[in-house]
């Protein structure tokens, strides 16, 4: 068997590559220094990959590995045992990879991994965890998705308009109807399938003992079926008329959140993905007042808590600042996130969000502006990636693009790179009308006729004093013509259904 | 400029050691200067070559909001401080912040407002340039102060649809009569749409609390010791010391049972909290680290209950429980969120059962220690990062402002007996000592269930 993966020594930076068939990459980056051992395993295994009328079979299959009992411990027996360690194992199901997480005190290793193989490898697919798993995603559908988190609720309805007829149309925990038809014999079923050797990869960082990596990769070539699985066909699902809004119908939504965006044919495999990726920071950094979104809007009209884009799939890592890594994709989307605003407030704060970016994609960023961006963007990417665990994951990704490590390439991209790629870009994949947008709101009938019509939509501040060009600017974005394709009405209890 | 560059990005993971010398938990090497104005500068020697992270920690939260209507106002305060000064308008200390590549944020909580840069060691000289102009002669609009309302407001509404933020505002307003913590952080709602009012209050605000003995300058990573004493002596030297002390009501006993619902106008499980009265956080007595141990070894996710209504019966989906430290007694809550709703009074007998029974039984020694072990290693596996290890002592800089105070912590959880979390258990988790605050969907709400 040969090593793809470079065996890295403290200070050396790993580069993971794919390898065909069989034997997909791993990942190791060695650290004497750290008396911890981080383990990410990535499943190409998806809920792009949930059979039609069983959504949610990938999130369910992996909540039943980290979450259930083994065929030698109960669930309870290694609650017991991991309780101590402080370890545990969790699963990141996502569209196109599911990542089972793990990280233990050097102290622990040899237990901690026994625990870990035996969930991936051994998991006892326990009819009482069943119960409780399914349970769980239903909730999380009906109960948390639906009525309790308008945000999210944006986001998640965005991509269930805008991937229609697509694999990545459905969230990752599924649909209710998906769910409730799900019986343990379909987990089981997929989890023979698709767990196999050949669709994992390891990755392995910190503190581990000569021999190990080797030894917990031979261990999996055993203990998993060989052979990979197809990925997901991914349909071309781009559009090119004008807007698709959609409005979500939730009684006691008091404010209103907004999500907007279209697909783009790009990814970080992708040489435009770096100049866009810079244009995009200027245009949207995620909470940071380093974004023009935010600045026009919360910043200079007191809108609402924030307003960010994206050009990725990203997904908050807890309270902090930086994307958690590992959920990518093939296919990406830009998108505009605009947090609750008041409801009289939300036809113009669509405006307000199109009309900046239009004026990225005309006037494009000055000079100035880019190289400032390209300072920041040079030393921020570096905090991405502060601990071993997350630096593992980012490599894990690079391998999933097959590009050189991300955050070294977008230095090494970034230090030839012009304004004028990054207005280039920005025109090429931006210049577009033909959005979907997700409204979540409580009162719709008015707001969907406004928007139908393209009626004037002056914003109503909530505070006094805003300055004298933002309110000649407001005059400009109160009228901004929207092509306006389809403006629909949709009850919340619809989304997510089947 | 690229400050960080490459060699950072290779170097700055290193190691979280095992403990810290002389047995103490806390790994690090730790510096600390007074300065004559009261300011005091705490370094943590982490090794993050490069890195370092710079913290200004403001002992003033919730707790201090004392004037009538002005709830809130402290993590509202905390979203001025972004808008600038003479020196440095808002755009141009964002400017700054952006050369420097920094991570930058704020947070408050009920006791204290923190401040947060991550950046090259190399720029810490900047860094509390801007800071110490900040702090000391921040200068704001009056418009201004009233645009960053509206994005207060904004930030309450975007939790507004979490009901356990509705059950939280409940179980404040309840267990408290007099003392401040009666509100969330974020305040009452009436008192966030009254704020672009207080524009005056904030000049008085911003005059009481940010003074030099409200704060501690903590920076963890790489620095240079003498350099960074010298640097922020020379920033923030002439700094005055304020003179305010905020009238903090106490709290009187409570001598019975309370117990209020809310009723939630959007589909939701019910959620059930059981709060007690705990004690102030203190490392003089092993009550408060005594209550944390208890928390985990009946209520953890390996407790007895928990793998009853978690895991065998399914009843509930999750059950936690624990105080945060705070510097006034705050509740130690028992939170569950209840599967299934005809449920709902099982479980909570259930659990006030468990309530008596380990205020009567011995909890398991094997277990004891197994809890103490994971405490343990879940506070060493979490010092990974500069910023990681900034914010643990950012939490004890603004309860005692002495760094020992984690080791001291640690020392006390060691020291905990399965007789003290009985006693603790006996002497908190008391009836007349107790709210309880049950939210459950509203009977109008159409659709599910």
């Amino acid at each position: 068997m040969r090593w793809l993966a470079l065996l890295m020594t403290f200070l050396v930076f790993a580069s993971g590559r794919h390898a065909v068939g069989e034997e997909r990459n791993t990942v190791l980056l060695k650290s004497p220094g750290n008396p911890l051992v981080s383990f990410r395993f990535v499943f190409h295994v998806g809920s792009s990959q949930d059979p039609p009328g069983k959504e949610g079979l990938a999130a369910l299959t992996s909540l039943m590995l980290s979450q259930g009992g083994t065929e030698e411990l109960s669930m309870t027996e290694v609650m017991e045992a991991l309780y101590p360690m402080a370890a545990g194992v969790s699963a990141q199901p996502d569209k196109e990879v599911t990542t089972f997480i793990g990280r233990a005190h050097r102290d622990h290793l040899e237990p901690f991994f026994s625990i870990f193989r035996e969930r991936l490898q051994k998991p006892c697919f326990d009819p009482a965890d069943f119960e409780r798993n399914k349970n769980q995603l239903l909730n999380f559908l009906t109960k948390s998705l639906r009525s309790a988190n308008d945000e999210e609720l944006g986001k998640q309805s965005l991509e269930w308009m805008m991937y229609e007829g697509h694999p990545y149309r459905h969230p990752v925990q599924g649909t209710v109807q998906g769910v409730e038809s799900l019986t343990l014999d379909d987990v089981k079923t997929f989890y023979r399938e698709r767990y196999t050797f050949g669709n994992l990869q390891i990755g392995l960082a910190g503190n581990f003992p000569e021999g190990f990596p080797e030894r917990v990769r031979e261990d999996f070539k055993k203990g998993l079926p060989s052979g990979a699985t197809k990925a997901a066909e991914l349909p071309n699902v781009a559009r090119d008329k004008g807007l698709d809004v959609t409005i979500v119908e939730r009684d006691g939504a008091d404010s209103t959140a907004i999500s907007l965006g279209f697909p783009i044919d790009l990814t970080r495999a992708d040489d435009d993905f770096y100049p866009l990726l810079v244009a995009n920071i200027y245009l949207g950094d995620h909470r940071s007042f380093n974004g023009v979104l935010m600045n026009e809007l919360r910043a200079k009209r007191g809108l609402n808590y924030g307003d960010y884009s994206y050009i990725e799939n990203f997904i908050q890592d807890g309270g902090s600042t930086f994307p958690v890594p590992n959920v990518p994709r093939r296919q990406q989307n830009f998108s505009i996130w605009i947090r609750p605003v008041a409801p009289e407030n939300a036809h113009f704060a669509l405006r307000g969000a199109i009309f900046y970016l239009r004026r990225l994609v005309e006037d494009g960023m000055s000079e100035e502006d880019f190289e400032g961006m390209r300072e920041y963007i040079m030393s921020y990417s570096k905090l991405w990636a502060q601990n071993l665990d997350r630096r593992l994951g980012y490599e894990l990704d690079s391998s999933f693009y097959q590009t050189g490590s991300y955050i070294q390439e977008i230095e090494n991209r970034l230090r030839s790179m012009t304004a004028a790629d990054v207005n280039r870009a920005a025109k090429k994949y931006l210049d577009r009308w033909d959005f979907d947008v997700a409204m979540v709101a409580s009162s719709t009938g008015p707001l969907a006729e406004a928007i139908r019509a393209n009626a004037k939509s002056p914003i109503t501040y909530q505070t006094p004093g805003t300055a004298e060009e933002v309110l000649a600017e407001d005059k400009v974005i109160e009228v901004l013509e929207l092509p306006i394709e389809n403006v629909r009405v949709i009850p919340v209890a619809e989304f997510f259904e089947k | 400029m690229n400050i960080l560059g490459s060699m950072l990005l290779m170097t700055m993971m290193v190691g979280v050691p095992q403990e810290g010398a002389e047995g103490k938990v806390f790994p690090f090497p730790i510096d600390v200067r007074d300065f004559d104005n009261g300011l005091r500068l705490v370094g943590v020697q982490f090794d993050s070559p490069g890195l370092a992270a710079y913290y200004t920690v403001v002992r003033v939260g919730a707790r201090q909001e004392v004037d009538e209507g002005k709830s809130g106002f402290a993590h509202f305060f905390e979203h001025m401080m972004f808008r600038g000064t003479e020196a440095f308008p808002a755009e141009e200390y964002n400017d700054v912040l952006r050369a420097i590549g920094a991570d930058s944020n704020a947070y408050t909580t009920s006791d204290r407002t923190v401040y947060h840069i991550l950046a090259s060691s190399r720029s810490l000289p900047r860094t509390i340039e801007i800071e110490a102009d900040r702090f000391r002669r921040l200068k704001y609009e009056k418009a201004e102060f009233q645009k960053e309302a509206g994005a207060v407001l904004g930030e309450y509404n975007k939790s507004a649809a979490n009901p356990f933020m509705g059950l939280f505002e409940k179980l404040q307003d309840t267990a408290y009569d007099v003392h401040p913590y009666q509100h969330m952080v974020i305040g009452f709602l009436k008192d966030i749409e009254a704020m672009p009012t207080l524009y005056d209050y904030s000049l008085e605000f911003f005059d009481h609390f940010y003074r030099p003995e409200y704060v501690t300058l903590l920076v963890v990573g790489d620095y240079d010791w003498a350099k960074l004493q010298k640097d922020v002596e020379e920033k923030y030297g002439d700094w005055k010391r304020g003179g305010y002390v905020a009238d903090i009501p106490e709290e009187p006993q409570q001598n019975k049972p309370r117990e209020a619902t809310v009723s939630w106008p959007a589909p939701t499980l019910p959620i059930l909290a059981i709060a007690y009265r705990a004690p102030a956080f203190s490392t003089d007595r092993i009550d408060m680290p005594g209550l944390d141990v208890l928390s985990q070894v009946h209520f953890g996710s390996t407790s007895p209950i928990s793998q009853e209504l978690v895991i065998e019966k399914q009843w509930v989906d999750f059950i936690s429980a624990g105080a945060t430290d705070q510097a006034d007694p705050p509740l130690f809550t028992l939170l569950t969120r209840v599967r299934e709703p005809d449920k709902l009074e099982e479980v909570r007998a259930k659990l006030l059962a468990e309530v008596e029974r380990i205020s009567e039984e011995l909890a398991d020694s094997d277990k004891l220690e197994a809890t103490k072990s994971r405490m343990k290693y879940q506070f060493l596996m979490g010092l990974d990062t500069a910023d990681s290890v900034a914010n643990t002592m950012a939490h004890y800089l603004s309860l005692t402002n002495d760094p020992e105070t984690v080791n001291r912590v640690y020392e006390l959880y060691d020291a905990v007996t399965a007789e003290d979390v009985r006693r603790l258990a006996k002497k908190y988790l008391r009836s007349e000592n107790r709210t309880i605050v049950t939210l459950t969907q509203s009977a109008e709400v159409k659709g599910e269930e």
